[in-house]
Formats: C-alpha cells, sequence, structure tokens
C-alpha cells in the first residue's frame, strides 16, 4: 500500500499530457501555415522567440536544480523533483531548434541571422556584410561552422547534465544510497560554470547577433535573469496545481511558497538592476554603435513596448512581491507568476523581433504578423516541454524520498 | 509576597511543555505576556498568537524617503540650485538620478528597519522585573518560562495562577516590579 501523500501514484493523467502534446502539435502547426501568410524570415524569427523562451525556463530549471545541490540545501528537497522532470524538455527542444539551424544551411543563409550571407545588404547602411568592417574583426566568432558547432555543444551539455542529475536522483528513490547526492554536487560542481557559459554563448549567437554590430557585456545576464524568473514562476504554477490536486497537500507549508515567492522578488530586482544598467551605461556613454540598439527599440510601436518592459517587467512585480501575504497565498503568487510569464514572452520579442527590418532599415512594428507566429511558437513549442514534463511526471515519485535533506526540507521552517 | 507584583512566571521543563502551554495562554486571551527560552522555538510564535512584524512598513517608509530625496536632491542641485550640463545630458534626467536613489532607498531602508525594530522591541532595556527572579539563569540554560505580566487586562492573582498551573507549568512565582 502506498502512502498517497508522497508517491505520484494517481498520474498527472493521459489526458493531461495528451492536452498538452495537441496544443503543442496545434501550435506548430500554425505556424507553418504562417508560411503562407509571411515571408520566410519572419516565421523564422518569430520560432526563435519561442526557442529562446522554452530554453530560457528549462535552463532555469537546470541552473535552479545545479544550485540546490551546490549548496546542499534544504528547503528545495520537495521541489527538487518537479525541476527534473522539465528537464526532460532539453531533448525536445533540441529537436524544435534543428529547423534554424536547417534553414540557414539549406535555405537563404542570411533567414534569420544577417551575417551568415556575406552577400547580404545591410539595410539603410548600403553596403554587404562583406564590406563590413566590424564583421571582418568578428567573423572567427561570428560564422556558420561555429555557430551550428556551439549550438550543438549547448544542447549536448545542457542534455547531459540534465541526465547525469535525474538519472542519480531517479536511482536515489530506488536504491536509497546517499552517494547518488554526492555525485550530483560534483556535476553541480563543473555543471554551474558550464551552463553559465552555454547560456551566456546561446544567449550572444542566438539573440544578440541578430543585431551582430552591437556591443553589450550584459546580454548574457539579461537572458540569465528571465531564466531565472522563468522558472521560479512555472515553479508557482507546478506547485499550485499539484497542491490543489492533493499531491503536495501536507508536503508544502508557507516557508515553501515564501522561499520561492522571495527568490522571485530577488530575481525581480535583479532583471530591473541588470536591464537599467544595460541601458544606463548605453545611455550615459551616447556611442553610436551601441544606442542604435535602443533607438530600434523606439522606434514605432516599440517604444510602447519598452515601457511595458519597466513598469511591467520590474515594477509592478517588484511592488506586487513585497508584501508576504500574496508571496505565501496561492491565488496571488499565481496570478505574479502567470504575469511574468507573460511579460518575459514580451521581453523576447522585444529583444529579437526589432531585428526583422523593412527596407529603410526600421523594424517592423510590434503589433504585426511576426507577434502572431512568436505567440504561436511559444504556444507550440511550450505544449511539447509541457507534454514532456506530464510525461516524465508520473514515472518517479513526487518527491526525493531518500534524499538525505528530505526530512529537514518537509519540517522545514525559515 | 511583593505588594504590586511586575506578574507571575512559570517554569516548564521541556520546549513542548513550554510550546502547548503558551497556545493554552493564546486561547485564554491573555495579551501582555511573554515566553524565555534558552534558544529559538520553531512554531512558538504561532502558538503564541504573535502577529507578523510591522517592521516592513518602517522598511517601506524609509525605502520611499530614500528613493525621492535621492531624485530631489539630484534635481535641486543639478537642474535649480546650481545650473551645470554634464556630458551634454538633460540638466534632470531620472535616468542618472537613478543609481544615487536607489542607494539612498537602500540605505535609508536599512536606517529604517534597524530604527524601527529597536522602536518596537523596546531595546536597548537596561533593567526588567524577571532579572531579579533566583531562578532566571536557568532560562539561558535548561529551562522555559512563561511570564504573564499584571497589566493584562485578563490578569487575575488566582485565575492566572491557576491557569498556568494547569498548563503544567511549574514552581509559579510571583515577579516583583
Amino acid at each position: 500500500m502506498s502512502n498517497p501523500e508522497v508517491t505520484s501514484t494517481h498520474s498527472a493523467g493521459a489526458p493531461a499530457s495528451n492536452k498538452a502534446l495537441t496544443i503543442g502539435l496545434a501550435g506548430i502547426a500554425v505556424t507553418l501555415l504562417g508560411l503562407v501568410l509571411s515571408p520566410v524570415h519572419i516565421v523564422a524569427t518569430s520560432w526563435l522567440v519561442g526557442i529562446a523562451y522554452w530554453c530560457a525556463i528549462a535552463i532555469g530549471f537546470l541552473l535552479l536544480t545545479l544550485i540546490h545541490h551546490i549548496f546542499d540545501a534544504q528547503w528545495s528537497t520537495v521541489l527538487r523533483r518537479q525541476f527534473e522532470h522539465a528537464l526532460s524538455a532539453f531533448k525536445w527542444l533540441a529537436l524544435l531548434f534543428l529547423p534554424l539551424l536547417l534553414i540557414t544551411w539549406f535555405g537563404a543563409k542570411d533567414t534569420i541571422w544577417p551575417w551568415m550571407n556575406p552577400a547580404h545588404l545591410l539595410e539603410g547602411e548600403g553596403k554587404t556584410v562583406a564590406n563590413d568592417m566590424v564583421y571582418a574583426k568578428k567573423s572567427a566568432f561570428l560564422n556558420l561552422n561555429a555557430f551550428t558547432i556551439f549550438s550543438v555543444l549547448f544542447f549536448v551539455v545542457w542534455i547531459w547534465i540534465s541526465s547525469r542529475l535525474r538519472k542519480a536522483s531517479f536511482t536515489q528513490d530506488k536504491d536509497g544510497n546517499a552517494s547518488w547526492t554526492k555525485m550530483n554536487r560534483m556535476t553541480a560542481g563543473f555543471g554551474i560554470p558550464l551552463v553559465a557559459l552555454t547560456l551566456t554563448f546561446a544567449a550572444v549567437y542566438w539573440l544578440k547577433s541578430l543585431e551582430y554590430h552591437w556591443f553589450s557585456t550584459m546580454y548574457g545576464v539579461w537572458y540569465f535573469a528571465n531564466c531565472m524568473r522563468g522558472a521560479y514562476s512555472c515553479t508557482i504554477l507546478i506547485m499550485v496545481w499539484l497542491y490543489n490536486r492533493g499531491d503536495f497537500k501536507g508536503i508544502l507549508h508557507s516557508d515553501h511558497w515564501h522561499s520561492v515567492g522571495k527568490m522571485m522578488f530577488a530575481f525581480t530586482v535583479f532583471w530591473g538592476y541588470i536591464s537599467f544598467s544595460q541601458y544606463f551605461l548605453i545611455w550615459n556613454a551616447n556611442v553610436p554603435e551601441e544606442t542604435f540598439w535602443y533607438n530600434l527599440r523606439e522606434y514605432g510601436d516599440w517604444w510602447g513596448i519598452g515601457m511595458v518592459l519597466v513598469f511591467g517587467h520590474f515594477l509592478l512585480p517588484f511592488l506586487l512581491l513585497l508584501s508576504y501575504s500574496r508571496k505565501v497565498n496561492k491565488a496571488p503568487i499565481r496570478r505574479i507568476a502567470l504575469w511574468i510569464l507573460g511579460v518575459i514572452f514580451i521581453d523576447m520579442c522585444w529583444n529579437i523581433l526589432p531585428a526583422v527590418k523593412d527596407a529603410a532599415g526600421n523594424p517592423l512594428p510590434f503589433f504585426s504578423l511576426g507577434l502572431l507566429w512568436a505567440l504561436t511558437s511559444t504556444i507550440g513549442i511550450g505544449g511539447i516541454c509541457v507534454w514532456s514534463y506530464l510525461k516524465s511526471f508520473p514515472t518517479t515519485k513526487l518527491i526525493p524520498i531518500h534524499d538525505p535533506r528530505i526530512t529537514e526540507s518537509l519540517t522545514f521552517h525559515e | 509576597m511583593a505588594e504590586h507584583p511586575y506578574g507571575l512566571i512559570a517554569r516548564f521543563n521541556t520546549p513542548g511543555d513550554l510550546y502547548h502551554a503558551a497556545e493554552k495562554v493564546r486561547d485564554a486571551g491573555y495579551k501582555n505576556w511573554d515566553c524565555l527560552t534558552p534558544m529559538p522555538i520553531h512554531g512558538l510564535d504561532t502558538a503564541m498568537g504573535v502577529k507578523r512584524s510591522i517592521v516592513p512598513r518602517f522598511s517601506l517608509t524609509g525605502g520611499i524617503t530614500g528613493f525621492c530625496t535621492g531624485m530631489s536632491m539630484i534635481w535641486w542641485m543639478n537642474a535649480y540650485d546650481y545650473k551645470i550640463i554634464v556630458g551634454g545630458k538633460p540638466l534632470f534626467s531620472p535616468l542618472f538620478a537613478f543609481p544615487v536613489s536607489y542607494e539612498l532607498t537602500i540605505l535609508f531602508t536599512a536606517f529604517a528597519t534597524i530604527g524601527g525594530m529597536f522602536f518596537l522591541n523596546g531595546l536597548t532595556q537596561l533593567y526588567h522585573p524577571v532579572l531579579k527572579y533566583d531562578k532566571i539563569h536557568r532560562a539561558t540554560d535548561d529551562s522555559f518560562f512563561i511570564v504573564i505580566e499584571t497589566s493584562d487586562p485578563r490578569f487575575n492573582a488566582d485565575n492566572t495562577r491557576a491557569l498556568l498551573a494547569e498548563a503544567g507549568g511549574l514552581e509559579i512565582a510571583e515577579l516583583e516590579a
């Protein structure tokens, strides 16, 4: 007789995972239909929004697991199993990233990243990439071979570290051997720098190089901030879902909610801090090589979207998360988590979509077909990620019952 | 017997005894009372019915004051009192006033939090009636105490003593004011 409090014997339900898969495939199908209505470079760049969004959340979960292990943390032990289930999405994300590589290899080289085609005419500058001094200086890093090798490497690293973490944790459930915990601590030791480097280079290659003239040392940190905020927000949604379903009743109490809420607050401030720093340094130095990136994002309706980020991605969650009761009560923290997940999508759009320009070199507006395909891509890829999580969910116990820290986590008190 | 006692003190042997006794005192509706323990006891604040501290209100007030101070200071100095152009920037912009403002937000929040805490908990106190109690040193060693003050509206020498006895209190004694 298994204890209903610690096992997930009543599975997540085939209907739930089937629904996620259906939503995922439908989103992908609608995005593909977009190829009829929009040019391929618009749809492909929108697809990149979905990839960047869900990779951020998956990387966030990877970091949460690694950070948990490196600190030998107590409180997050009851939540860690859900992080590990979420890591199952990496192999699907790799598969879903593949079309972007295939398009650049077999389609027009500059479909998404202009620097991949030496003959690409730089909008509004009257010269090609091949004649561009800035590109020449960066070409050792920005070339299709390096891009491909690195992109494959990113996913190999993420999938490899994830599978080590998952295998150790899941096996410990069966044999109760504490050495699996030590192995995970080792994984965390080399995994954190590896993930930090790969996520930074991924952000630079996939997103920042869309406008390769630009310089910013904050870019990887910006992506990291969204990784953490996305993963914590998803953690809240999972906690609410499993609590309301009954699984987490008697396991989670207010201090667990408060801890996740505090981390959401911390990374809200972190996002605000580094985004402001990036803007402020460029604004203050006022060098055209850097300011053009922000000028593009003040063109047309993008200015308003930037304001949505300032007030919606930072100020509103900051003020809401100041309150203790909003952090520990399920309804408000769930709404805040959903809001943050929504604004991360807008942040990704704001960073990626202005790279698609018209003939005069101005970015296409935010409210255009590109946004629709970004939405359908994000829903589609998200459906696959959620499906992957739900498929992994019933294969193990709800919490790592043989983790040396599990009792401390269950009785955790701030 | 003191003429105007400060309150009644009762000793408990274990954290568990104290915890359950605290619940009884809380449920009896007492307000002016406290627990003395050699170490923090998780969940005791709930057992005592202590609400969350209002120190964060002081912190928020301090933070808002700090932010406004920073913004208005930079505006007053650079754009009003002694107009000066730096690096071709406007005389005032919230952007360059921001670093100073958030530093002051943090500084004033910290001051208000520390100050608010001392204001609310009444520290530093040089004297407290429990210090006269001859067994009080055990509150830093192996014993747990509950003190109910006579200033509590529900305090009644006989009933309160009976409540402490019923809750398992040992060596119930009166405290000299």
